[in-house]
């Protein structure tokens, strides 16, 4: 299967997740209240989410090498703009202070 | 249809919701900037965010589609990652009952954290039916069409610029930005180094299944965290 193919039927299946889950409680299940045990689940939805999303494309070095230590450019930068993440809750900010110390450090280290 | 909608308040809700939507520009950027990295063309990235409509489905689609992982894998991170929508839909239902089920499947379409958190203030507050619809379908009219462009602008940087910039560490950088200020109490950061011990430890498994067991995991040790918290106190 072409790449081209996949990433259309990826597109199409996955709308019809995304459209299924917003639909869900407004359509499929109205009448229906959540039960307990999946509204404490989802509350951490978004940090668990979030973490496996970021953290592989951090301490991963291609092809799949696990760097952790001040020779992976991409952890370094990824600490900084955390840092920036904390103190300031701006995404422009939080990008442009990862950016900056990835090519600083990539320029310094050749 | 049409007997429910109410253009000033179409027009209201879209005003509104516009100088929030700064904040999605990067990310739509990114989701371009992924899905032409991930060898998609033009038109199929442009769908991507079109049809998908969702940040974080996007980009674990096109990463775990680059990584080899198959269709079933996919389609289940994309699951797991979308349930953060069935929280939203839960919380909306309520103020949707009053209308058609027709109004009910088109905005559902629009549901997103923006428009979410745009829109529930208005509905607790207000008590027509017909503007608040149309003041959601408003916001989320104008968060998709903004949506289309931030990817579009994503789209022709991923052509432009060259692979020695690495410009996709702009992904991981994006939803950092989101993560980091969600960390504020303990059971946040027990799921946060939950998920970043069984991300990492879990990575020799096949068929790219890390990142589904990592987020479950983590999820579960919140659950118990929060069980174990109540007891205590």
């Amino acid at each position: 299967m072409s790449r081209e193919l996949a990433i259309w039927l990826l597109t199409f299946a996955v709308g019809a997740i995304t459209y299924s889950a917003r639909l869900s409680f407004i359509a499929m299940f109205a009448r229906r209240d959540m039960p307990p045990l999946l509204a404490e689940g989802l509350k951490h939805v978004p940090v668990a989410m979030l973490t496996v999303i970021v953290v592989p494309a951090v301490v991963f070095m291609p092809p799949g090498v696990l760097r952790i230590d001040p020779g992976n450019a991409k952890l370094i930068a990824a600490l900084v703009a955390g840092g920036v993440a904390w103190w300031r809750q701006s995404t422009v900010l939080t990008i442009a202070s990862g950016m900056a110390v990835l090519w600083s450090l990539q320029y310094v280290m050749g | 249809m049409r007997t429910h909608f109410s253009r000033p308040a179409f027009f209201e809700g879209a005003r509104d919701i516009a100088p929030t939507l700064v904040g999605i520009v990067p990310f739509g950027i990114v989701c371009g900037i992924g899905a032409m990295a991930a060898g998609a063309s033009p038109f199929a990235a442009l769908a991507m965010s079109m049809i998908m409509f969702s940040g974080a489905a996007q980009i674990v689609a096109v990463q775990l589609l680059t990584a080899g992982a198959p269709f079933g894998v996919i389609l289940l991170s994309c699951l797991v990652v979308s349930l953060r929508l069935v929280m939203y839909s839960a919380a909306m239902a309520p103020y949707l009952r009053p209308l058609d089920h027709r109004w009910r499947a088109v905005l559902s379409f629009f549901l997103t954290d923006q428009a979410f958190a745009a829109t529930l203030q208005r509905f607790r507050t207000s008590d027509d039916v017909r503007g608040n619809a149309s003041y959601f379908l408003g916001s989320g009219a104008c968060l998709w069409a903004i949506w289309q462009i931030a990817t579009a602008a994503g789209i022709v940087a991923g052509e432009v610029i060259a692979a020695s910039w690495q410009l996709d560490f702009v992904v991981p950088l994006c939803f950092l930005a989101v993560l980091v200020p969600l960390l504020r109490d303990r059971i946040s950061m027990l799921v946060f180094v939950v998920a970043t011990v069984a991300v990492i430890a879990l990575d020799a498994i096949p068929l790219r299944l890390a990142l589904i067991c990592g987020g479950l995991l983590a999820i579960i040790a919140g659950v118990l965290g929060d069980k174990l918290m109540t007891t205590h106190e």
